[in-house]
């Protein structure tokens, strides 16, 4: 070997040397393969809390900054609501559940293909699990319904995750009474060091509070132990007595245990107990009857607005896809159901005369969608759900074009009421029901949709011959009934469908349509979340049928676990609902009956009733002073129909 | 002798230690400061997490006949206690002192003993046999 050779050599092996050197650390080095990531949460924790486990007595509201309304609703709330059926089963709400006993278990949800955080799981002894999305997906839109745990979405600030949650179900700041509404928007800070968590947690309800309740917990990491199972079935009877759809509470100012715990405590001044923002402020304690001396903050939240928006009159349809063939359209200030699929369409209320051609364009649409072709799963001649035994059935679906889609059968009015019976005649016209054929056919029947509805409300929509009716006969109801329920006599498009009169409610002429294979039920205006019910005294409403009527959807709707979801509602107007909202809005309307009731009983008259404002805690959320029904207008409907009942 | 305590006292800490939490507070929901005595046929028992409950039909304070709800403990902590599910029967004629719901118009307590005169048997007066 010359000497060109060993040297050609020699550097060969130096690069070979230095490869190596090069090359094997990358297989050995920690770190490699792997990226930086914000602090992981993962895991099982227990809480490590030293402050307020979340339970004070019974009237102690200090640290919280309540206004009127909240403080009367916490003091007319009776614990015992939690042994009514619809309530049995709930978890804690979103504000108490980070101090509820049972800890929390974190989980990672990880993009198998990017790799990417795309979201946590946190679950709660009481069987939640929530979602907190970091994809960037947005809130949805204010008709969607809320949840216990609400709908949340998380950003990183450095190794802090921020949490921002919307779309939460009213129930309470603390356990034994402070309530929340169901307003509320909930920013949470969660930061890990080491084995301990703390979650800051920022509570801005409109409706109830004056500046955010803010609180924080913290967690230690526990590997060696799990949330552990809790059961729970539903009874009608833990309240006792006979009646099922008994709502516990407190008049106003009757409440007498709100007191008992400062005999022990005495130490507390009886108005720190009453809460409010002050109190939430150290320099309180020292002064508590002076003015705060901290500027107080202000809730970030516009609760008109957010209510509004449950019910937009932006004049266009929305499309929300509630269960099985069933979807829910809001349209304008008013909602429809509407349900599509191999039969047909079947549409409960046509919305206003001013929204009908964008709630035909809608369902057209929805139609197209729902009944277009449909992705081809069929390859091979064994491809399911090809009849004839057809040897090629693979080419004649691709090629062949989708069977016309069945037309309008079925409107069912929920009431007479013109926001639900608008759209009517030209709706009604553009459907088919087929009633003519056979022998003897007559040429001009069936050429419309039949329209169901309570016999009243066709004599409230016509007039007999020779006089004015009120609307146009094309618009009136096909096919009535006059007794306590009435059944489509087929199934359509898949299941039964089945029409209940709740008599003297808004009306005297209201349905409810139960969907009972698709568990939705079509509440009319009987029901809504944007408003107090309307109450048509002179077309024959009442609050008893109001709340009889309710109670009637309590009976039908079933939860799908933990007291959410299951069973949908659709309100005549606002956000999809659940057994839970159906509740608290029945239990609202109860409270409010029992005291202008006992006004009444008192020799009150109808202004002292309206001067008490009965409606204190609740017109927030639900009231209005102005528009087609204000406070002002239901206080009378209650107080007449109560005072004028037979 | 020192054993058997300690395996007693170990016993006892567990089914103590087996109550189940409550959804509702128990100081919210029951007037501690008053006791009342319901007494009359048990109409059903109902026996499970997160607490038990046993009805039964008796007069309230007018005379009429009620349906009484009475709250009891947990099945779990009834189970380390000798309770289980057959130890009472529909029919049993059955006498309960508890707290009262601070609800005006129910009729649901809180027990805080319970006594069958037809065998003697009591329940309520033994070390941890209480409702929380």
């Amino acid at each position: 070997m010359d000497f060109v050779n060993r040297t050609r050599i020699a550097g060969l092996l130096l690069l070979l040397v230095v490869a190596m050197l090069v090359n094997v650390p990358t297989f050995s080095q920690e770190g490699v393969g792997r990226q930086d990531s914000p602090t992981d949460f993962s895991g099982e924790w227990i809480v490590r809390n030293n402050e307020d486990p979340g339970q004070p007595p019974l009237g102690d509201y200090t640290g919280i900054p309540f206004n009127d309304a909240g403080r009367q609703r916490a003091e007319t709330t009776a614990e015992s609501i939690w042994g009514t059926p619809e309530y049995q089963c709930r978890p804690h709400s979103a504000p108490h559940q980070w101090r509820g006993v049972g800890g929390a278990r974190f989980i990672k949800e990880i993009d198998p293909l990017t790799r990417e955080l795309t979201a946590y799981h946190v679950q709660f002894w009481r069987s939640l699990d929530r979602p907190i999305y970091l994809d960037g997906r947005p809130h949805p839109p204010a008709w969607a319904p809320h949840s216990w745990t609400g709908f949340s979405t998380g950003k990183w600030e450095g190794n802090t995750l921020v949490v921002t949650t919307t779309h939460l179900k009213d129930g309470y700041l603390k356990r034994s009474g402070p309530q929340t509404s169901d307003m509320y928007t909930m920013t949470e800070y969660i930061t890990r060091h080491d084995s301990l968590l703390t979650i800051f947690m920022i509570v801005d309800d409109p409706i109830y509070l004056t500046e955010p309740f803010i609180q924080s917990t913290t967690y230690q990491l526990d590997p060696s132990s799990q949330i552990r199972l809790e059961p729970c079935t539903t009874s009608f009877d833990e309240n006792g007595g006979s009646d099922p759809h008994a709502v516990p509470h407190y008049l106003p100012g009757k409440n007498t245990f709100l007191t008992e715990w400062l005999e022990r405590d005495n130490w507390v001044p009886a108005v720190a107990a009453r809460g409010g923002a002050e109190t939430t402020y150290p320099e309180y304690r020292s002064r508590p009857n002076a003015p705060p001396i901290a500027p107080l903050s202000r809730t970030a939240v516009a609760a008109d607005r957010k209510i509004a928006d449950q019910s937009p009159n932006d004049g266009e349809v929305h499309v929300l896809p509630v269960q099985g063939n069933v979807y829910m359209l809001v349209a304008d200030g008013s909602n429809a159901t509407v349900s599509v699929g191999p039969d047909g369409v079947l549409l409960v209320d046509t919305g206003s005369a001013r929204m009908t051609d964008k709630v035909q364009a809608a369902v057209k649409q929805l139609v197209a969608t729902v009944m277009g072709p449909a992705p081809n799963n069929c390859m091979g001649l064994n491809c399911p759900r090809i009849p004839y035994g057809w040897s090629s059935p693979f080419m004649n679906t691709i090629i062949g074009s989708p069977a016309p889609a069945k037309p309008l059968r079925y409107i069912i009015n929920t009431s007479a009421s013109p926001d639900h019976t608008g759209g009517n005649e030209k709706i009604a016209a553009s459907g088919f029901f087929p009633r003519g054929g056979g022998t003897g056919a007559v040429a001009d029947v069936g050429q419309t949709a039949s329209v169901i509805a309570h016999e009243n409300v066709l004599n409230r929509m016509s007039a007999p011959t020779g006089k004015q009716a009120p609307a146009p006969a094309g618009a009136w109801p096909t096919d009535t009934y006059h007794r306590s329920f009435y059944k489509l006599s087929e199934y359509f498009n898949g299941e039964p469908i089945i029409v209940y009169h709740t008599p003297a409610a808004h009306t005297d002429g209201d349905s409810i349509v139960l969907f009972r294979h698709s568990e939705v039920i079509s509440a009319g205006n009987i029901f809504s979340t944007v408003s107090y019910p309307a109450i048509d005294l002179e077309k024959g409403g009442s609050v008893q049928g109001i709340i009889d009527g309710l109670n009637q959807i309590l009976d039908l709707a079933v939860a799908e676990y933990r007291s959410q979801g299951g069973t949908w509602i659709v309100p005549g107007h606002g956000r999809l609902s659940d057994t839970a909202d159906v509740a608290s809005y029945r239990n609202m309307v109860v409270m409010i009956r029992d005291r202008v009731q006992d006004m009444i009983k008192n020799g009150r008259t109808l202004e002292q009733v309206k001067a008490a404002r009965p409606t204190m805690d609740f017109d927030g959320r639900y009231g209005s002073n102005t528009g087609p029904w204000t406070t002002d207008m239901f206080v009378e409907a209650v107080y007449r129909s109560l005072k004028e009942k037979k | 002798m020192i054993r058997r305590i300690l395996v007693l006292a170990i016993a006892g800490t567990l089914v103590a230690g087996t109550a189940v939490y409550a959804h509702h507070s128990f100081g919210a929901t029951y007037n501690s400061k008053e006791q009342i005595k319901v007494e009359g046929k048990l109409v059903q028992f109902v026996f499970r997490n997160p607490h038990s409950f046993v009805y039964i039909e008796a007069p309230d304070p007018a005379g009429v006949t009620q349906r009484w709800a009475i709250e009891w403990s947990g099945a779990a902590a009834l189970g380390g206690q000798g309770v289980n599910r057959d130890t009472l029967r529909v029919g049993d004629y059955v006498i309960v002192t508890g707290r009262p719901s601070r609800s005006p118009g129910e009729y649901r307590v809180q027990m805080l003993t319970l006594k069958r005169p037809a065998d003697g048997l009591t329940w309520g007066n033994r070390t941890g046999e209480v409702v929380d």
